[in-house]
């Protein structure tokens, strides 16, 4: 008789295939992006000398979170394209569904591997970005000082560091993470379907690209900006329909708002978080009915 | 009367072929038991419908009509899978886990875990002759060693079944040897073996029973030793005969009314051959 008796739903089933999943991206060596990361942030600063320390803080600020979301990105959609056709293709998948593994736990398993990879990716990168905009801050304080008249430096200092760290960055890097979220299911509900990786890839680097421009779209065919034109009812569906299918990733783009120094409202927050989550949620359940279909 | 270990009724599966309207057959009617403790050999070239058969009876695959059964409970069902243990042919694992690590995974997916999950991997370890390359990559590993680690997964949550695709496909024969052995070992220790392998030879040597498919149709099934043995002719082997008794022995018999077909030494196998030669590996 077996040793175990079977669980309809386990958390620790799931919890096994994700943490093997992200030992299999950190012995693949996916953190070695990192490497490229810290690589730039050194190299920006390096060229902020000759800027005044408003334009420092700004340029250091977007090429940072910038670089953040496109490695992020890139993350999510090459590390989770890649899970499930080379699970399929090495017959590792046969081997885990062939135990009393459901395949809803499985697939929350892949996804959840990927999500833990990319929060520690987005831990470290947020690390190294807040100690460099902490170092920068340290030297204009200081020259701020040696330069400020006594009865001005008050206001000198504040000025200074209200240009650096702002509260409102912690939520802009939480969209940075959610984007990331919802790229890695929407790529693992294409994997759930795809013939290989490479179409995985492509399929949903046009999806990300689509879900960028179709705001602009909607607005010009819905004549909301000058220059548009009034669509026809069936465009309109149509646009509906799109932006049903593909998530409108500007809305995501909050953390350009904020490098600039505008707040996000608590209602805007919750409403981009919901979305985030209603998207992840959405593709992974589809994915799972398509994955649940699929003859192996 | 216990449930059949397999149950297999009328399945057949066919796969629509794309922008065409044909569809191919790799499954066709097909129905049979596998009692607990065979091992049931399923045999047929290429093609044939074996793995298809398999990936149905572990539900990795929906017959399009039809159904199969492990002792008692339906393939569809994902609890039916506690009982098997499943090798695929040649599989890969993942090469990034070490072989210990790799069994470790398959029993926590099994629910496994702590001092039990432990004291089972180095158990399977033991069993398979893999205690020294547990720290290693399977990455690194032979084909045997592979087949030998699938073959430790297989059985880590003590199945009832094992489902066993190739399992000797592409080993050395001192490998094959070993892999044999384990299985017959399976079989003293009550396990059912569900075998598909292209070695004939030794599917004759450890099967009790056996299907054989063609184009998905099963054309022969049956038990091994009715199936094989030529029922009018009788095996004499003596040791040490003169000549002289051989005479007798054809003289009598044409007296009989019987006739002698042949007579000449009895061979080894080359494999038994080889390893003797190579001194094999135990």
């Amino acid at each position: 008789m077996n040793a175990t008796k079977h669980i309809t739903f386990s958390p620790a089933r799931i919890a096994a295939i994700a943490s093997n999943t992200l030992l299999e991206l950190v012995r693949l060596k996916v953190f070695y992006f990192m490497l490229i990361f810290a690589l730039l942030l050194i190299g920006s600063s390096a060229f902020m000398v000759r800027f005044t320390f408003q334009q420092q803080f700004q340029v250091l600020k977007d090429v940072s979170l910038g670089a953040m979301s496109i490695f992020t990105w890139l993350l999510a959609t090459l590390s989770t394209a890649m899970l499930l056709p080379k699970d399929i293709e090495d017959r590792t998948l046969y081997t885990i569904l062939a135990k009393p593994v459901p395949r809803l736990e499985y697939l929350l398993g892949k996804l959840l591997g990927v999500l833990a990879m990319l929060a520690i990716a987005l831990v470290f990168m947020s690390a190294l970005f807040l100690v460099v905009l902490y170092w920068r801050e340290q030297i204009v304080l200081a020259e701020t000082a040696r330069t400020t008249a006594p009865e001005e430096l008050d206001a000198a200092l504040r000025e200074v560091r209200g240009l650096t760290f702002n509260i409102n960055l912690l939520p802009g890097i939480g969209f940075i993470y959610l984007k990331a979220a919802v790229v890695a299911a929407m790529t693992l509900l294409l994997s759930t379907f795809a013939s290989s990786w490479i179409f995985t890839v492509i399929v949903s680097v046009m999806m990300y690209v689509i879900g960028h421009v179709q705001p602009i779209a909607r607005e010009y065919w819905l004549g909301a900006i000058p220059g548009g034109t009034v669509a026809s009812p069936v465009l309109k569906i149509l646009l509906g329909l799109i932006a049903v299918v593909f998530p409108d990733f500007q809305l995501f783009n909050l953390v350009d708002d904020i490098v600039v120094g505008n707040a996000v409202s608590a209602v805007m927050f919750m409403k981009t978080a919901g979305l985030g989550f209603g998207y992840v949620f959405i593709y992974t359940l589809v994915g799972y009915l398509m994955f649940a279909n699929k003859e192996l | 009367m216990p449930d059949p270990a397999i149950s297999i009724h009328n399945v057949t599966k066919t796969y629509p072929i794309p922008f065409r309207k044909e569809i191919v057959v790799a499954v066709k009617n097909l129905s049979l038991d596998v009692e607990p403790g065979q091992v049931y050999g399923l045999l047929g070239p290429n093609g044939s419908g074996k793995s298809t058969t398999m990936k149905i009876v572990l539900g990795l695959v929906r017959p399009t009509s039809g159904k199969t059964e492990i002792f008692g409970r339906s393939s569809t069902e994902v609890e039916s899978r506690e009982d098997v243990g499943f090798l695929p042919e040649n599989p890969y694992f993942y090469k990034f886990l070490t072989g210990e690590e790799t069994i470790q995974f398959y029993g926590k997916i099994c629910g496994l875990s702590g001092a039990k999950l432990r004291e089972r991997t180095k158990e399977l370890l033991a069993l398979v002759g893999l205690e020294n390359a547990a720290k290693r990559r399977i990455g690194g590993y032979s084909k045997g060693m592979l087949q030998r680690i699938g073959l430790a997964q297989a059985l880590v949550q003590e199945p009832r079944l094992l489902v066993l695709d190739e399992p000797t496909a592409g080993v050395d024969p001192a490998g094959s040897r070993e892999i044999r052995d384990l299985i017959l070992d399976f079989k003293k220790r009550g396990l059912t073996v569900l075998l598909c392998s292209h070695l004939l030879s030794q599917v004759q040597e450890i099967c009790d029973r056996i299907g054989i498919l063609h184009e998905g149709v099963l054309v022969r099934e049956g038990r091994l030793d009715e199936l094989i043995s030529i029922q009018n002719q009788t095996e004499l082997i003596l040791e040490n005969a003169s000549p002289e008794l051989l005479a007798v022995i054809a003289r009598e018999a044409s007296a009989g009314g019987a006739r002698l077909v042949e007579q000449r030494k009895p061979q080894t196998t080359l494999e038994q051959y080889f390893l003797d030669v190579t001194g094999g590996r135990k």
